[in-house]
Formats: structure tokens, C-alpha cells, sequence
């Protein structure tokens, strides 16, 4: 029977659109020309820029210490969430379930916008605290979207076997639900942390002078130039993610 | 699961930290965006003391209606240029044997690691007046001298449909993985071309994908500020680059309220119409059945 | 006298479904006891409600003695055969056995002693390190087993544990339960579908049809003398007449007026009275074919027949003769060797013969319960298994 190869072309076109900008990027790290016009040369000096800009180094800071406080808090709630909406299906649950979708469809800046009038009219000032009450805020969703996944592949006779042979529901939990539903747990956490370290628009919005994380720096390098460095920047945050991506590819054991 | 009324108390523990969350950084914030419409600007970028509808009047602004309708168009055409390339790939990627789809699935999401920015930088360098792809196209007699590739709405539209389409792919991958097949080939075997067979019976077989997909691309796109703000121009602002402007630049945050508000009534509208279109027909899914 | 466990008007309903509807039951200690019937029947959710899984709305439990209706699943002295096992998948098969002892806080070396003496009841000792997905679903089978004999249960659960199993497989896990049952003597309850595992199991098995009991009793007594429809045709096969009640022939004997039929005779344990409306169930296999008219005796039952189908399987044949409006199947065993003699052919005039004793008479009957029995339609287009009568005759309750 025939085949059509109009969907694998346009797969493959898909694909080499999809890495076209990120090669060029990363070959021009490496390009000694200012505006990465023509070749001129291979050369390190960005590298070497990017490690004595101090700015940086101090937005990198900012970002960890938001990411891994934002995803602590929202992992935990984000999973409770999914508890209940997995266990419970009552009009309560409805709602909560609206609750939690929600903030996933809307816009970036409809929620930096809402975030920001939020704190001003009660008076907060804007800094690294509003910057991780909003990423709490928007990865939750994520979170929950991710364990509540996982929750309704899981096995729930396995719970009450072990009930049946004495387990009571704190035990349960520590001994059976835990540690099988670690995994998907995991993989919401590191979503959670992934949208941390890379959002811009909602901290934009709501960071204050001095709480400036990463992206809010590469934004005002992009908009004031140094394009060189932050080519250089970008590699490395491409080096990063890949190594990150394949740490938890062999954490997670392969399982699909 | 025994019931009574130990599990009501065991129900409300569970769900109250996330539902007190974001009914007090999500709901309230939404709705102050909706109040503070109806608030005076103070000079200095805070908000005045009592009511007004001077704010809303400022929605009058002639400017205003060329950047909604502009909004909305382009986020219509990204949407559907989306769909139209995400389709064929979602079908691609759920035919493929299964060591593939895994490499697929991650070649596709290995972008959307990288930072957003910086891939839309990467962008902003590629279609540089003085950039390599400028210059090979002239070389090639494809554009003038003159052309500008970047700072209008075509390069808006571009990245805008680069960084929205994984989102659109993932759904309808998801839903062609779970699409039998075998119905391709009855109708293939019934006389139907490929082109049919895949517009017939493909298409609405994974029409659950296809609307999740418009909706993550659509709404995102209603409100793109950074993209229009890096790669686009004067002539292709969007609803999201005025409400950064009158935040950041004009300090007038009623008026940039009250846009925020008109934005998210846009998003609403396709929001309760998929709701509405989902009553009975299950199209958003989002739990698995609970049996009695 | 309570009996070991009691069920006492149990009831528990989803919504407007009525999935257990006043059932009352006794089971006796070490008893191997069967709830059997067709899905949807309850007889899963009367287990969940055993081992702790449903509160019923209405009812009691009692087991030993003592009134376990309330108490929570782990506190039960009840363990449960999931149909698809639920082995723990992170835990090893020794660490799955030892689970429940390690959770009552036993120490390790008693925890080893006992999980040894388990993997060799079930001889898996080789395979004690590994885990669920690296073993057959012949030995996750095992694994259950012994994960929940090892805490010594009173009663033990088995939800149609032979489900998932194939046919070869579940023939030999049958005679294993069954041995098993024997040696560690507690009281089991299992709950299936297929009649083959409660009959070839059972010391008593409860019909469950719509929630309630249909009947109780022995295999021998729920087969030769079912008290309804619905149980004559859930298990086995049988013939249903309806008619009336024309005389009594002593004080053991009724006389029947059947539509079409000559006078039939049927030992009567109801104490009818002449007149009353009755329905009547013969089994195919209580019932001889002959070519020949067969003595009449006072207690047999003879009638001319026409041969409609025959359906030969080696073994034995079944036939399906006509009578009037009814069609009525016989089982024939082949005794003899079959080549010498003439066998009996479609389209032959045939008598047919049953003794008074080998009838039935039932205290329900319903038309609907007729479908429960796979029969070949007598045309076709009408559904695979259609009632057997011809639509003239009059409806049952």
C-alpha cells in the first residue's frame, strides 16, 4: 500500500527548523566577529567575558535559590493536589480541579500582570520572596498535572493488598504509595525546576532592583546588545540542560 | 475505600494547602486585575485612591483596535500553521517503530529546554539584516537588499509559531499514539487515498490532540509579549507589548490593568467554547472514569 | 447458633444499583466456600465487603464471634488473592511473603524462618531474590498465595484468582488450591464466575444472581435440585416445562398436564395441591433416546419426539427433539461402541424417556434465565441464545 511521505518530510523540516537557530548559536560562541556577521575566526575570548561578568554570576545565584525553593514548595503541594483530585471526585473536587488547570492556559503576562498588582495594592515589595510565591504559584499546576498522571496508571489493588495484610494507611503510604509513585513525583519536580529556572515574563513583572534571576539578565543583554556573550551564555545553558536531561534519563532507569 | 465521615476531614486536609494557594495567589490577583480597571493612575506608577472609569474610557484609545485585531490574527494563523505542521508530525512520530518514538519525542522536546530567550535571540541573529540567512537569500536572488526579514510581523509570526509548536506537537502525539491504526488501512482498503484516508478518519480520530493543541497554542500566542518585543517592530505590536509598555515604560499600572482585563476576556471567550463543546463529548479529559 | 462467618442482611447499593441485596450467610470454619454467578451479581462486592474494601449500608459481619463490620481492612484477621495478584513490583518475592509479618513487627530471623518454610510450600526457593515482572503468572499466583497464607488468616479470599490464568495453567492451579486447602485446612471463600472451579472446588457454593442468593447448598444440590431457573440454567444445562399440577399419584407423586405432552410424572417435595401452576426442569443428560417405545413404568415418563438437530462431539451427542411447542435437549453417552449400531439421525420419530425422580420442580422461574443457556438458534437470525420454547407459550413470573 502506498504511503504518503508528505508527513516524514515534513517531519524532518520540522526538526531541522527546530535545531537551525540553536546550531547557528552555537557556532557563533565560538565566532570572534562582534555582530557574528561572517566568520572571523575561532576563539574562546566570550568564554572567558562570560566567566568575569560578575552580573551574571550574581543572576545565576538568584535563579538557583529561586528554582529550588519554588520547586520544593510547589512539588509538595502539587502533589497533595493530585491526591486529592486522584482519591476524590465531589463537586469540591470540581472545583480544585478548575483551580489547578486554569493558571496552565492562561497567558505568561496575564499572570505576571495579576501577580504584580497583587503585591502592590497589598503592599509587598517586590524582590527574590515575590519572585518564588509567583513560580509556587504557576508550577504547581504542573506538578499535579504530572503525578495525577501517574496516579491514574497506578496499580490501587496494590494498596489494598497492603492493607489486607495489615498495613494501616500511614504505613501504606510510606511502604507501597511512596516509593512507586517517586518517579512521577520526580518528574514534576524537575519540570517544576526546569519552568523556574527558564521563566522570564512572569519575573519580569514581579522582581524588584537587586533580585534579578538569569533570564531577566540575558533579556537586558539582548535588548543592549553584547550579542557575543550571550551566544557564549546560551551554549553553555544548552550544555547544562543536555547533561541535566541525560542525568535523570539514567536516574530514571530508562523506563520508557 | 471505607467511607463516613472520617474521610470528609481527610479530603479537605489533603486538598486545602493547594486550593488556599491558589485562591489567594491566583484568584484574588485575577480579580484585583479586574478592579484595579476601575482605579486612578498616581504620577508616580502607583494607584490612586478611589474609583474611576477614566481607565476604561482609555480603552478607547484609536491606536487600540488595530493591536487587538493584529493580536488576534496572528495568533489565529501561528495556531493554525502549528496545527498543519504538528499533524502530520504527530502521525509520523505515533507511526514510527517504537525505539524511534522515544528519540522522537525527545529530539522534539530537547528545545524547549533551552532557554526561551535564547532560542528566540537565536532568531533575532539568524534573520539579521547582516545576518548569514539574509545574505545567502540575496545571493540567491530570493529577497532584495532591502528586504528586512526582521521587525515586522513575519519574523513576529515565525518565532512565535517556533516556540509554540512543541506545545502543539506533544497533544496530538499523545493522541495519535493512542489512535488504532488499523482504521488507516481499512479505509486504505476500502478504496480511500492517502490524503482521505488521513483527512477522514486520521483527523477526527484524534480530535481530542487537535483541541488541546489549539488551545495551548492559541491563548499563549494571544498573549506573546517577549516575541513581538525581540523580533518584532512598531508595526507589529501586540496586546502583550502594551501592557509592558504602560507597566514599565509609562508607569500607569489602572491602564495596563484594564488592557490585561481586555486580554484575558479574549482568552475566556475560546476557553468556555471548547468548555461548552466538552459537555458530553469529553474532549479535554481530565481524569479517567471513577468507578462505582 | 452462628456459624464460624456470618453475613447477616447484607445490603449495599451504588447510586440506584443494588449490588448486594439482603444476602444472609453462614460459613462454616474451614469450609471451601464458593460465591458464584455471573458478573455484575455481587458476589465481588460481598467479598470486598469481607475483607474490609465496602462498608455495606445495612448488615453485619461477624466472624469467630466477633463483629467485624466496622473494622478496617488491616485489622482483620482476613486476607485477600487479588485477581491480578498485586504484587509489590519493588519489592523482591521473599520481601512480598514477608511483608505482611515485617509490617506486624516480627523480628527478622522468625520473618526468614517463616518465608523459607513458604517459598518451599510453593517450591520457589530459587526464585526467592527475584522480582514480580521477572516470574510467570503461574508463580505470581504462587507468590499471592503464600504473601497471604503466611499471616495464618481465619478466613482466606480468593477473587477469581484463575482468571488471568490459561487453560492448562488453570487446570493445574485447581487441583493446587485445592491441595493446598486440604493441608492448611482455614476456611476459603472464593468468588468466580465458572461453575467447572466452584463444582470441582467447593464443599458449598451460593448461586448469586442481582445481588441476592438464588441458592445454597452442596454442588450435588445446587445441580440435581435447583430451586430456580436462573440456577438450573447458570449451571449446566437444562429443559424447562411449564403446566399444571392435574393430580397426586401417592403421597410422593404429582401428575402433570403439559401442553402436548402425554402424562408426566415428577417426584413432588413442594406439597402442591392440584390445580397450582408449576415449572418443571429435566437435564438433557437424565433423559434416553430410543428408536423404540420403551416400557412404561409408573415412575417413567415417555414421549414421541421428532429429531430437529443432532450435534455429534466423540464422546457423546446432543440432540435436539421437538415436542409440541417445545424443544428439548438430550445428552446421549456413548456406552457402547458406536459403528455396530444405527445411530439416531435428523428428521427421526424418537421417544423420549425420564424417570419421575430425575425431574424438578422450581420455586421461580423466570423466561429471561433461559438465555443463560448457549443453545444453537432454531433459525437463523434469531439471537444465539434464544429461549428455547416457541413464542406461543405463556410467560413465566
Amino acid at each position: 500500500m502506498k504511503r504518503s511521505r508528505v508527513p516524514l518530510y515534513t517531519t524532518i523540516a520540522v526538526l531541522v527548523f527546530f535545531y537551525l537557530p540553536v546550531l547557528v548559536l552555537v557556532i557563533n560562541s565560538f565566532n570572534a566577529s562582534r555582530f557574528s556577521a561572517g566568520w572571523e575566526g575561532f576563539t574562546l575570548d566570550w568564554y572567558r567575558k562570560l566567566w568575569g561578568a560578575r552580573e551574571i554570576w550574581h543572576a545565576l545565584r538568584n535563579t538557583l535559590i529561586v528554582a529550588t525553593v519554588a520547586t520544593t514548595v510547589s512539588t509538595v503541594l502539587g502533589t497533595t493536589a493530585a491526591f486529592a483530585l486522584h482519591r476524590y471526585s465531589d463537586r469540591l473536587q470540581q472545583l480544585h480541579y478548575l483551580l489547578i488547570y486554569t493558571p496552565l492556559v492562561i497567558p505568561e503576562i496575564l499572570m505576571g500582570m495579576s501577580l504584580l498588582l497583587f503585591f502592590v495594592a497589598i503592599g509587598f515589595e517586590l524582590g527574590l520572596t515575590t519572585i518564588i510565591l509567583s513560580h509556587i504559584t504557576f508550577s504547581m499546576s504542573y506538578v499535579t498535572m504530572t503525578v495525577l498522571g501517574r496516579l491514574q496508571d497506578f496499580d490501587w489493588s496494590l494498596i489494598e493488598a497492603a492493607q489486607d495484610l495489615g498495613a494501616d494507611w500511614w504505613t501504606t503510604v510510606r511502604r507501597i504509595l511512596l516509593p512507586l509513585l517517586a518517579p512521577g513525583i520526580a518528574a514534576g519536580a524537575l519540570l517544576a525546576f526546569t519552568l523556574s529556572i527558564d521563566d522570564f515574563v512572569i519575573t519580569f513583572f514581579v522582581s524588584g532592583p537587586g533580585s534579578t534571576t538569569l533570564p531577566v539578565r540575558i533579556y537586558s543583554m539582548i535588548k543592549h546588545g553584547q550579542p557575543p556573550l550571550i551566544n557564549a551564555l546560551s551554549t553553555l545553558l544548552l550544555v547544562v540542560t543536555f547533561v541535566t536531561v541525560w542525568l535523570s534519563q539514567r536516574l530514571m532507569g530508562d523506563k520508557r | 475505600m471505607p467511607d463516613g465521615r472520617r474521610t470528609r476531614g481527610a479530603e479537605w486536609s489533603v486538598t486545602l494547602p493547594s486550593f488556599l494557594w491558589l485562591i489567594v495567589l491566583f484568584v484574588v490577583p485575577s480579580v484585583i486585575v479586574f478592579a484595579i480597571a476601575f482605579k486612578p493612575a498616581t504620577p508616580y506608577g502607583g494607584i490612586g485612591a478611589g474609583w474611576t472609569l477614566d481607565t476604561i474610557r482609555s480603552l478607547g484609545n484609536p491606536n487600540y483596535p488595530a493591536i487587538v485585531w493584529r493580536t488576534i490574527w496572528l495568533s489565529v494563523v501561528t495556531t493554525v500553521a502549528c496545527l498543519l505542521l504538528s499533524v502530520p508530525m504527530g502521525y509520523t512520530m505515533a507511526r514510527a517503530p517504537k525505539r524511534w518514538q522515544n528519540t522522537l519525542l525527545l529530539l522534539v522536546i530537547i528545545p524547549f529546554w533551552t532557554s526561551f530567550l535564547v532560542r528566540i535571540f537565536a532568531w533575532k541573529m539568524l534573520l539579521h539584516p547582516e545576518g548569514a540567512l539574509k545574505r545567502s537569500l540575496v545571493a540567491l536572488g530570493v529577497a532584495g537588499p532591502d528586504t528586512q526579514l526582521l521587525y515586522n510581523s513575519w519574523a513576529v509570526l515565525l518565532v512565535l509559531v517556533y516556540t509554540e509548536l512543541p506545545f502543539a506537537i506533544l497533544p496530538i502525539y499523545a493522541a495519535a499514539e493512542k489512535f488504532d491504526f488499523r482504521l488507516i488501512e481499512a479505509a486504505r482498503d476500502l478504496g480511500a487515498s492517502p490524503f482521505q484516508a488521513f483527512r477522514s478518519v486520521f483527523v477526527p480520530g484524534i480530535r481530542r490532540g487537535i483541541v488541546t493543541a489549539m488551545l495551548v497554542t492559541f491563548i499563549p500566542a494571544l498573549g506573546a509579549y517577549v516575541v513581538p518585543d525581540i523580533v518584532g517592530g512598531p508595526s507589529s505590536e501586540m496586546l502583550g507589548n502594551k501592557i509592558a509598555q504602560r507597566t514599565f515604560v509609562d508607569r500607569n499600572l489602572p491602564e495596563a490593568s484594564a488592557l490585561s482585563a481586555l486580554l484575558a476576556l479574549a482568552v475566556l471567550l475560546p476557553t468556555f467554547g471548547v468548555l461548552a463543546l466538552n459537555r458530553g463529548r469529553n474532549l479535554l479529559a481530565p481524569k479517567s472514569e471513577s468507578s462505582p | 447458633m452462628a456459624e464460624f462467618l456470618e453475613f447477616e442482611n447484607v445490603h449495599k447499593h451504588y447510586g440506584k444499583v443494588r449490588a448486594v441485596d439482603g444476602v444472609s450467610l453462614s460459613i462454616r470454619r474451614g469450609e471451601f466456600f464458593s460465591l458464584l454467578g455471573p458478573s455484575g451479581c455481587g458476589k465481588t462486592t460481598l467479598l470486598r465487603i469481607l475483607a474490609g474494601f465496602e462498608r455495606p449500608d445495612q448488615g453485619r459481619v461477624f466472624l469467630d464471634g466477633q463483629d467485624i463490620t466496622d473494622l478496617p481492612p488491616h485489622k482483620r484477621k482476613v486476607n485477600t488473592i487479588f485477581q491480578n495478584y498485586a504484587l509489590f513490583p519493588h519489592l523482591t518475592v521473599r520481601q512480598n511473603i514477608g511483608f505482611g509479618l515485617k509490617i506486624a513487627g516480627v523480628d527478622r530471623s522468625t520473618i526468614e524462618r517463616e518465608v523459607d518454610a513458604m517459598l518451599a510450600l510453593i517450591q520457589m526457593e530459587d526464585q526467592a531474590g527475584k522480582y514480580p515482572d521477572q516470574v510467570s503468572g503461574g508463580q505470581k499466583q504462587r507468590v499471592a498465595i503464600a504473601r497471604a497464607l503466611i499471616k495464618k488468616p481465619d478466613v482466606l479470599l480468593l477473587d477469581e484468582p484463575l482468571a488471568a490464568l490459561d487453560l492448562k495453567l488453570r487446570q493445574k492451579m485447581l487441583i493446587e488450591l485445592d491441595l493446598i486447602h486440604d493441608e492448611v485446612g482455614i476456611t476459603f471463600v472464593y468468588v468466580t464466575h465458572d461453575q467447572g472451579e466452584a463444582m470441582s472446588l467447593s464443599d458449598r457454593i451460593a448461586v448469586m444472581n442481582r445481588g441476592k442468593v438464588e441458592q445454597l447448598g452442596t454442588p450435588t444440590e445446587i445441580y440435581e435440585a435447583p430451586r430456580s431457573s436462573f440456577v438450573a440454567a447458570f449451571i449446566g444445562d437444562t429443559n424447562f416445562f411449564e403446566g399444571t399440577v392435574a393430580e397426586m399419584v401417592g403421597p410422593d407423586y404429582s401428575r402433570l398436564a403439559i401442553d402436548g405432552f402425554p402424562d408426566v410424572v415428577v417426584f413432588n417435595d413442594k406439597q402442591l395441591k392440584t390445580g397450582d401452576l408449576i415449572y418443571l426442569s429435566v437435564r438433557p443428560e437424565k433423559i434416553r433416546i430410543s428408536r423404540d417405545r420403551p416400557e412404561q413404568g409408573a415412575h417413567s415418563n415417555v414421549v414421541p419426539a421428532h429429531v430437529e438437530d443432532v450435534v455429534y462431539l466423540g464422546s457423546h451427542t446432543k440432540y435436539w427433539v421437538r415436542v409440541q411447542d417445545y424443544r428439548i435437549a438430550v445428552f446421549q453417552q456413548h456406552n457402547r461402541f458406536l459403528l455396530d449400531e444405527q445411530p439416531i439421525r435428523w428428521g427421526e420419530d424418537v421417544f423420549i424417556r425420564w424417570h419421575a425422580d430425575d425431574g424438578f420442580m422450581l420455586e421461580r422461574y423466570s423466561e429471561s434465565d433461559e438465555r443463560l443457556m448457549g443453545t444453537p438458534p432454531e433459525e437463523v437470525g434469531e439471537s444465539d441464545n434464544g429461549a428455547e420454547r416457541a413464542p406461543t407459550g405463556t410467560d413465566g413470573a
